[in-house]
């Protein structure tokens, strides 16, 4: 499903961001992605949603060369990538059910199905009572299951978190956890980024790491 | 159009402005040129002979000009006709004229030339031809009135040019700035969108549609100000045309092909200049 062959990012005029990248995340996997602040690991995911363009070797995404793809492709990758961004980026103005909205109505969907798949979304993380409120108005664990909701309305074949329970307290993170095995247990690739190592303790799966750009580990469990 | 109603009513009222005064130029450019035709079926012009010509000479030019210009319709007026006719312009006083001892008047040819000879150029060097004839004493065809109006007609020709430069430069200006501003207050939903796989298509398409809708309120207003225009100072110049023109009067300046024009200008210089601030703002 992702594959990267020697991949190097490099921002101009910095050191490598990343490099000689190598990993292989088969359909239907649920993966950490772990390592310090910096080490590269939001980068990492964006070069899967062609956020970022590599700068040598090759990302493959469900088989298509993220590098080569042409202006007019790269929409079409990025809905069947669901990503949940560590900045949120949800708007102020827009009301949840809006903002959750989006992912579809760029698709041209129908009023009516958007509708409906947006509040079958909003019952699943628990947010439906929320659908008319204002993202600022919302507690931190909510705007983040809003995010998720946003990211995963159109059921994406995978799915990136990017330090989905960064900020969350033990209780909140269990229930945004238990949400995204969910997803993976109905087939949706996963690739959650952390640094929270009891997570990776309880949550028995793969684990990479990164450090300072490098893979340094790609392994069941934590290092 | 809801981020900032100011910047857009500001926008909408320039465009409205800029076609409206493209509007009147057209419509006295066509004001001008109904004039010119008008006044161009009419040229006419009289030849007269010197003193002491008779009617043999008077058919001899008649034969000579219709030689060199054929189509041209000629005749020829005698002293007394020339006189009945001054005594019917002159109405009361005609009766001054019965007094005569003489008929001071001489001979005359008139003549009405075919269209493609009424132009100031043809007209002037045919007069200028007939003047040199020893048994003609004067030519006259309202040549200042030709001259004159050919220059209005040139002046606004090159002047409306200029303005419809003006006005689209203005439109496509004004377009994008607003769209600028709209983009700009935009930037986050728009980056959200596209991460979330909108196509280029759909991020831009709703600019291209406000500035084609800003084109048109633009234009709906410069149409509301000429029929205002026309209301207004219709009776006035209504006069005026009947006066200048005859019955027909005046071309109007709010007809509905005048305003299609104008709804048609007002879209595309708007879709231009949305295009303008989508290529340069809207980089996808
Ligand atoms: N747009 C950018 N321009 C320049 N440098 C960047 C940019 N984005 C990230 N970086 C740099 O790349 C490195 C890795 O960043 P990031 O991938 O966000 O790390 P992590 O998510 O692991 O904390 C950092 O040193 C960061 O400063
Ligand atoms: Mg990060």
């Amino acid at each position: 499903m992702i594959q990267m062959f020697h991949v190097e990012k490099a921002y101009p005029g910095d050191p490598p961001t990343l490099q000689d990248i190598n990993l292989r995340v088969e359909k239907g996997e649920f993966v950490f992605l772990t390592g310090p602040s910096g080490a590269g690991k939001s980068t990492l995911l964006k070069l899967v949603f062609a956020a970022e363009l590599p700068t040598g070797g090759q990302v493959l995404v469900g088989g298509h060369n993220v590098g080569r793809l042409r202006a007019s492709g790269i929409p079409y990758l990025r809905r069947n990538v669901g990503v949940v961004f560590q900045d949120f980026k949800l708007l102020p103005h827009r009301t949840v059910a809006e903002n959750v909205a989006f992912t579809l109505e760029v698709l041209g969907a129908p009023r009516r199905e958007v509708e409906e798949k947006v509040e079958r979304m909003l019952k699943r993380v628990g947010l439906l009572h929320k659908a008319g409120s204002f993202p600022p108005r919302l507690s931190g664990g909510e705007q983040q299951r809003v995010v998720i909701a946003r990211a995963l309305v159109n059921e994406p074949t995978i799915l990136l978190a990017d330090e989905p329970t960064g900020n969350l307290d033990p209780a909140l993170t269990v229930d945004i956890m238990d949400l995204l095995r969910d997803v993976n247990i109905r087939g949706t690739t996963v690739l959650v980024v952390t640094h929270d190592h009891s997570l990776l303790e309880r949550y028995r799966s793969r684990v990479l790491r990164l450090e300072r750009g490098r893979l340094v580990y790609d392994g069941m469990g934590p290092p | 159009m809801r981020h900032s109603p100011w910047v857009h009513g500001v926008a909408v009222l320039t465009l409205g402005l800029a076609l409206f005064a493209a509007g009147l130029a057209l419509g006295a450019a066509r004001w001008v040129d109904a004039l010119a035709g008008s006044l161009g079926g009419e040229v006419e012009m009289t030849v007269y002979l010197a003193e002491g010509q008779g009617q043999a000479q008077a058919e001899g030019l008649l034969a000579a000009v219709r030689a060199s210009h054929p189509g041209v319709e000629a005749r020829a007026v005698s002293p007394a006709e020339a006189l009945q006719r001054l005594g019917a312009q002159l109405g009361d006083l005609g009766a001054a004229l019965e007094g005569l001892p003489d008929n001071p008047l001489d001979w005359s040819v008139e003549l009405r030339l075919p269209r493609p000879d009424r132009s100031p150029e043809a007209l002037a060097s045919l007069a200028s031809e007939l003047r040199a004839l020893p048994s003609v004493s004067g030519v006259d065809y309202g040549e200042q009135a030709v001259a004159r109006l050919e220059g209005l007609r040139r002046a606004l020709r090159w002047g409306g040019l200029l303005l419809l430069l003006v006005v689209a430069g203005v439109t496509v200006v004004v377009v994008s700035a607003t769209l600028q501003l709209a983009i700009y207050a935009r930037r986050e939903e728009i980056e959200i969108q596209k991460l979330v796989g909108a196509t280029d298509g759909f991020v831009k398409a709703p600019f291209l549609i406000e500035g084609a809708l800003q084109g048109l309120a633009g234009a709906g207003l410069a149409g509301v100000g000429l029929w205002g225009a026309e209301r207004l100072g219709a009776p006035r110049a209504a006069e005026l045309a009947a006066f200048l023109v005859g019955p027909a009067g005046l071309p109007p300046l709010a007809s509905p092909w005048v305003l299609l024009q104008l709804a048609l200008a007002g879209l595309l210089l708007g879709l231009a200049g949305s295009f303008v601030a989508v290529g340069r703002f809207l980089r996808v």
